[in-house]
């Protein structure tokens, strides 16, 4: 009996010493917290003030960009800003390069309209010749073709043309990359692609009041540098009514006419128009 | 009940950070924007910091970042033929993975001059930056010509800006042979 007490007991007192270490600990933590809010608020504020201050200065217009006022120091270090900031704006223009120990790193952005989308990067060598050191291009972009016609003689071409692949490859990419995520209701099964993405095959249906229409595409994108299909080939099972079969043949003229997605897009307003 | 006030707290300190790089950011745009020096006043100063630095070899480190800066933007143009002489950017808005900022950036490519104006959404997720422009206008010098308007509003429509400077890079170049071309027969 009294070793079973005492036992309880010394049970009890490690359950509250437990808990009350968790309880500490919870209130270091609360207060460690608002201590930290208090901080940043402080920081904020001054910053708050500071940005008022300078629009109130600037608004009085006092004497702000007269270099001998601000010291050479001061210019040049506006100067180094200022260029920094065009740098870090200049891979928009789609080819960007920085010279390296070794020679040269051209870095090449992708877009597709209004988005930019993955980058990739060349490294070349100059000496002895100008050489192919390190890329990041996928395998399936022909690199080697297009740096054995042009890198010799014409950089600029090369770095153009290489740019033109790339692009094509990222907006046939986009186009179904949108298509998977935005419209996958009226895709059936999986939409096949091979890496380049200039093969597209896939299962999908249109509703127009109440009924679905299944069809069946095929998009073969014959110019690497293009990102719009060179042949298209929409089809209907064989026993449907002639009235899909035209349907299947207006596809084929959009998909070849129209980016993926839009077309996709004005099946979707076409159904709300005539519901 | 405790996780909660915890959270609120995590949450403010969250919101309070993100304020503060915006603040930080906007009062650094507006130092930068509230200047301009020339290049003439910008080689002037070099020139008396030289004197100034003889012998102080963090001084002169400002002058060879300087130089190697420039060096660098100026071959952008080797490759592309596009320069850029000024650039105005303003910070909009700054969270955790989103940053916009509003640009305004003029430059030419060989003899066609551009300005361009956009808002630039930047987009932090797990693997990349991804990045969007919107509101975009151009006002190119050569603007009477109607083949160059017409590409104009459609770049400008679609957000297309990487097209536009691909584009005027390939026409300012083959502008330019025909430029001095005729100026060759003159």
């Amino acid at each position: 009996g009294v070793f079973a007490h005492l036992e309880r007991l010394e049970a009890q007192a490690r359950e509250v010493a437990v808990k009350q270490e968790k309880m500490k600990q919870e209130e270091e933590k609360r207060a460690r917290l608002k201590a930290r809010v208090r901080e940043l608020r402080l920081q904020r504020d001054k910053l708050l003030a500071k940005v008022r201050l300078q629009k109130k200065q600037l608004r009085e217009k006092r004497a702000m960009s007269d270099p001998a006022k601000s010291g050479a120091r001061a210019v040049l270090e506006w100067k180094i800003k200022n260029i920094k900031a065009m740098l870090q704006v200049s891979y928009l223009t789609g080819i960007n390069g920085k010279r390296t120990k070794q020679g040269v790193c051209f870095c090449i952005s992708t877009a597709y309209e209004s988005t930019y989308l993955d980058s990739y990067y060349v490294h070349l060598l100059v000496k002895p010749e100008v050489q192919i050191h390190q890329h990041s291009v996928p395998t399936f972009i022909p690199l080697e073709q297009i740096a054995k016609q042009y890198l010799q003689t014409d950089i600029g071409r090369f770095l153009s043309v290489l740019s033109d692949h790339l692009n094509a490859y990222a907006g046939r990419k986009y186009q179904a990359d949108q298509l998977q995520e935005h419209f996958s209701d009226q895709i059936e099964g999986t939409l096949q692609r091979n890496s380049l993405c200039n093969l597209l095959v896939f299962n999908y249906k249109v509703s127009s009041k109440s009924k679905t229409f299944p069809f069946n595409a095929r998009l073969l994108y014959g110019d690497l540098c293009c990102s719009l299909p060179t042949e298209v080939n929409v089809s209907c099972t064989p026993d449907a009514p002639a009235s899909l079969a035209e349907m299947a043949a207006a596809h084929s003229d959009l998909f070849s006419r129209v980016a993926l997605h839009k077309a996709f897009r004005s099946f979707s307003s076409d159904e709300e128009s005539m519901d | 009940m405790d996780n909660s006030i915890c959270q609120v707290y995590e949450d403010e300190i969250q919101s309070l950070e993100e304020e503060i790089k915006l603040l930080a950011e906007k009062y650094e745009d507006s130092q930068q924007e509230s200047t301009f020096f020339s290049d003439e006043e910008i080689l002037m100063s070099i020139k008396s910091f030289q004197r100034e630095s003889e012998g102080h070899e963090s001084l002169s480190d400002l002058i060879t970042q300087l130089e190697s800066l420039e060096t660098d933007l100026s071959f952008l143009k080797k490759f592309t033929g596009i320069q850029f002489t000024s650039h105005f950017k303003e910070i909009v808005e700054k969270t955790t993975n989103r940053t916009v900022r509003k640009h305004r950036l003029s430059g030419n490519c060989y003899s066609l001059s551009f300005q361009l104006e956009f808002q630039l959404l930047e987009m932090q997720n797990k693997e990349n930056v991804s990045a969007v422009v919107t509101d975009l206008g151009i006002i190119m010098e050569s603007g009477e010509d109607s083949d160059m308007s017409k590409f104009v509003s459609s770049t400008e429509e679609h957000g297309n800006l990487l097209r536009f400077f691909r584009s005027l890079s390939s026409y300012a170049e083959w502008y330019e042979h025909r430029r001095c071309t005729f100026l060759h027969f003159k």
